[in-house]
C-alpha cells in the first residue's frame, strides 16, 4: 500500500535518518519507535505530506505519491500530537465538521462513535470542559467515522487510560484485519498480533 | 522531488556560482569602475547647467538611474522566489535574501536624491502630489516588509519560501500601487501649487549621460548582489568540502 | 458511506467558524469597539469643525476600518494552527484554496460586515453629506473583504511565529493601498456630484482579482508555515 524508499532527512544540519526504506501493506501495523529527537513525528509528517525538506521515494499503491495527492489524502487518516479538535467547539460540533472533509456522517452516527469511544454524556460539552484524555478521546472517534484505509498515529496513547488505551488497541486491530494498515509511534507496548516494528536513531 | 534535487545540483549549484563570478568579479568591477567615473563626472562637471535648473539638473542623472534601478528588484524577487518555490534552488533564495535589503537601500536612494531635487526645484523636500515619490515611498515600505518577515522566521528554508510568496505577492501588489497612484495623483493635481512644467531637463547631452549612469548603476547592483550573495553562499556551505579547501587555500 | 464533496466541505468549514466566532464574541466586539474609538478620536485630535471633518470623513473611515481589521485578523488561524486543525485542512482532499475562502468569508461577515453596517452612523458623526453615505458603504462593501484577503495571506505566512508583534500590519497596510485610494476617491466623487461608477468598478475589478489570487496564495503560505 505505502512503500518509502531511501529516505534521507536532516533537520538543522542534523541528519535524522539515512537510507531509510520499509514497506506497509494492507493488515499490516508497523510501529515507529526510537528515542526523543530520532524523527518518529518528522517521518511520519513527510508521509503525510506536511514536510517535504527530505530526499527520497514515497509510493502509494505502486506510483509516486507526488503524483496522486488527491487519492493518497482521500485514503488517509492523520492524527497528530496535535488533535486538531478546537476547544470552543463541542465534541459533536467538532466531528460534524471534520466528517464533512472525509466521509459525511449525520449527528445519530457521530452520536455513536461518541458512545463507542466513551464520551456519552459529553456530546454537546465544549471541549475546554473535559479532561486531558477525553480530549484526546474526540480525535479518535474520527477513526470510527472517517474511515481511510491508511492510519496515521502521532503518539495517541499519551493521555489515554487503561480503559482507553485497550480501546484504541481494539480500533488498530480491527483496522488491520479488515483490511487496512496502520503507522504508528508510541513508546507503549503493542500487544498486536504480527505487529512490526521499526526503530529509528540505531544507524547513528 | 529527486529529479529536482539533481537539477538543483548541477545547475543552480552555489559552488558554481561561486567558481563563476570569481571569474566575473573583476570585469564587472572594471567596467562599474568606467560607467561610474564617466557618468560622475561628465554629469558633475561637463554637462552643461539646464537653462531652467541650473545645476540641480545635475542630480537627476543619478536620480534618474537610480530610480531606474530600484525598480527592478520586486520583478528579481518575484522571479528568485518563483525559483525557489518551483525548484527549490538555495541559490536563488541567496540572491533573494540580500537583493531585498539593497532594494530598501535603493529606494531610500531615490527618495532621497528626489528629494534634494525637489528642495531646490520645486521649493519643498517632500510633495505628496508627485506620485513617483509616492509609489517609491510605498515600495519602500513593502520592502522593509519582506525584510522582517525575513528576519522573523528563524528556520532558513521556511524563511526564504515565505518571502519568495511575499515578493510575488508584492511584486503584483507594486503594479498596482503604481497605476493607483498615479491616477489617485492625476485627480489631485490641479490644486497642486506645483508646476510640473518643471520636469525634466532635455537636450540630448542629458540623456545620454543618464543612460551613462544607469549602466553604471545596474553594474553597481550586480557586483553587490553577487558579492552579498558570495558572503551568504561561505556562510550557508560553510561546513561543505568546497569552502574548507577555499579556507585552507587563503591560509 | 457516502464520498464528502467540496461543497459540503466548503460549507462546513463556513459554518464551523461562524459557530466558533460566536463562541467567542469577544474576539469580534474588540476590533468593532477598537473602529468606534479611533473614528471618534478624530474630531478631538484634528478638529470639531464640521466644515473639517466632512472633507476628512470618507478618509478617516476608511483608515480606521484598515487598522481595525489587522486587529481582527490576528486569530484568524492562530488557534487553528495550535490546535492541528490546520493539518487537517492541508491534508483533506478538499481543495485547500476553496477551504481557505469559506474561512476568508466567515471572518468578514463576522468582522466586516459589523464595521459597514455602523459606519454610516459614524459618518454621520464626522459630518458627511447625505450624498456620500451610499457610495462609502458601496466602497466599503468591495473593499474590504479585499483587505481581509490580502490580510489573510500574511496571516499565513506568520501563522508559525511565536512572537510576531506588528509585522501582520507592516506587511498588509502597504499592500492596501489601492483600496484605500479608490474606496475614498469614490466617496470624494460622490461628494462632488458625480456617479463614482467607475471607482466602484475598479474596487470591484480588485476584488475578482483577490479572490481568484488570494486564496491560492494563502493556501500556499498555509503549507510553507505547516511544514
Amino acid at each position: 500500500m505505502l512503500e518509502v524508499r531511501a529516505l534521507n532527512c536532516e533537520r538543522n544540519d542534523r541528519l535524522l535518518f539515512r537510507d531509510l526504506s520499509f514497506t506497509l501493506e494492507a493488515g499490516q501495523v508497523l510501529q515507529v519507535k526510537g528515542g526523543n529527537g530520532s524523527g518518529k513525528t518528522t517521518l511520519l509528517r513527510i508521509i503525510c505530506g506536511l514536510n517535504d525538506s527530505y530526499r527520497g521515494e514515497l509510493f502509494w499503491h505502486g506510483a509516486p505519491l507526488g503524483e496522486q495527492r488527491d487519492a493518497f489524502y482521500a485514503g488517509l487518516l492523520y492524527i497528530g500530537h496535535r488533535v486538531a479538535v478546537n476547544r470552543v467547539l463541542s465534541p459533536l460540533e467538532n466531528l460534524r465538521w471534520s466528517s464533512r472533509l472525509h466521509h459525511p456522517a449525520d449527528d445519530g452516527r457521530i452520536r455513536g462513535a461518541l458512545g463507542q469511544i466513551g464520551l456519552a454524556g459529553y456530546e454537546d460539552s465544549p471541549c475546554y470542559s473535559l479532561s486531558a484524555g477525553q480530549y484526546q478521546r474526540v480525535s479518535l472517534a474520527r477513526l470510527l467515522l472517517h474511515g481511510g484505509d491508511l492510519w496515521v498515529l502521532d503518539e495517541p496513547f499519551t493521555t489515554l487510560d487503561t480503559r482507553g488505551v485497550a480501546l484504541l488497541e481494539n480500533l488498530v486491530g480491527r483496522h488491520a484485519e479488515s483490511g487496512g494498515a496502520v503507522l504508528i509511534t508510541t513508546h507503549h507496548k503493542l500487544t498486536l498480533p504480527g505487529l512490526r516494528a521499526l526503530t529509528l536513531g540505531v544507524a547513528r | 522531488m529527486a529529479g529536482g534535487w539533481q537539477w538543483f545540483h548541477r545547475l543552480g549549484s552555489p559552488k558554481w556560482f561561486y567558481e563563476k563570478t570569481t571569474r566575473w568579479l573583476p570585469w564587472l568591477w572594471g567596467a562599474m569602475a568606467l560607467f561610474l567615473t564617466v557618468g560622475l563626472v561628465w554629469a558633475l562637471l561637463f554637462l552643461p547647467e539646464d537653462y531652467q535648473q541650473g545645476h540641480t539638473s545635475r542630480i537627476l542623472v543619478v536620480h534618474v538611474a537610480v530610480a531606474g534601478a530600484s525598480l527592478s528588484f520586486f520583478p528579481l524577487m518575484a522571479v528568485a522566489g518563483t525559483v525557489t518555490l518551483v525548484w527549490r534552488m538555495k541559490l536563488a533564495d541567496m540572491v533573494a535574501r540580500n537583493a531585498a535589503p539593497l532594494g530598501a537601500w535603493f529606494s531610500f536612494l531615490t527618495l532621497a536624491t528626489g528629494s534634494i531635487w525637489g528642495s531646490v526645484s520645486w521649493g519643498t523636500w517632500w510633495e505628496w502630489t508627485d506620485s513617483r515619490l509616492v509609489s517609491m515611498l510605498f515600495q519602500f515600505f513593502l520592502l522593509l516588509g519582506v525584510i522582517s518577515l525575513r528576519a522573523a522566521i528563524e528556520n532558513t528554508e521556511t524563511a526564504a519560501r515565505a518571502c519568495a510568496l511575499l515578493s510575488i505577492v508584492g511584486c503584483i501588489n507594486v503594479v498596482v500601487i503604481k497605476y493607483s497612484v498615479d491616477w489617485w495623483n492625476t485627480l489631485h493635481q490641479p490644486s497642486s501649487p506645483i508646476s510640473m512644467e518643471v520636469g525634466s531637463p532635455n537636450g540630448p547631452e542629458f540623456w545620454v549621460a543618464t543612460v551613462v549612469m544607469i549602466v553604471a548603476v545596474y553594474l553597481f547592483l550586480a557586483v553587490s548582489l553577487i558579492l552579498a550573495t558570495r558572503n551568504e553562499i561561505l556562510q550557508r556551505e560553510s561546513g561543505a568540502q568546497w569552502v574548507r579547501e577555499l579556507a585552507l587555500e587563503a591560509g | 458511506m457516502s464520498q464528502a464533496s467540496a461543497a459540503a466541505a466548503f460549507i462546513a468549514t463556513l459554518r464551523r467558524d461562524l459557530l466558533i466566532s460566536l463562541k467567542r464574541r469577544n474576539d469580534i466586539l474588540n476590533p468593532f469597539m477598537f473602529f468606534i474609538i479611533v473614528v471618534s478620536l478624530f474630531p478631538i485630535g484634528v478638529s470639531p469643525d464640521s466644515a473639517m471633518l466632512r472633507q476628512i470623513a470618507a478618509g478617516v473611515i476608511w483608515i480606521a476600518v484598515l487598522l481595525a481589521s489587522m486587529l481582527s485578523m490576528d486569530g484568524l488561524y492562530r488557534s487553528d494552527y495550535e490546535d492541528g486543525t490546520l493539518e487537517q485542512l492541508l491534508l483533506s482532499s478538499m481543495p485547500l484554496y476553496l477551504l481557505v475562502f469559506a474561512k476568508n468569508i466567515a471572518h468578514w461577515l463576522v468582522s466586516g460586515l459589523p464595521v459597514i453596517l455602523v459606519s454610516p452612523l459614524l459618518a454621520y458623526m464626522l459630518a458627511l453629506p447625505a450624498e456620500g453615505y451610499l457610495t462609502l458603504v458601496a466602497s466599503l462593501l468591495l473593499g474590504t473583504p479585499v483587505v481581509g484577503m490580502l490580510g489573510s495571506i500574511a496571516v499565513a505566512l506568520t501563522v508559525g511565529l511565536g512572537s510576531r508583534g506588528l509585522i501582520l500590519a507592516v506587511i498588509t497596510v502597504p499592500m492596501s493601498v489601492p483600496v484605500l485610494i479608490f474606496g475614498t476617491l469614490a466617496v470624494q466623487n460622490a461628494l462632488a456630484g458625480g456617479l463614482p461608477l467607475g471607482y466602484l468598478a475598479l474596487l470591484g475589478a480588485m476584488l475578482a482579482l483577490t479572490i481568484c489570487l488570494a486564496p491560492v496564495a494563502t493556501a500556499a503560505a498555509l503549507r510553507i508555515s505547516v511544514n
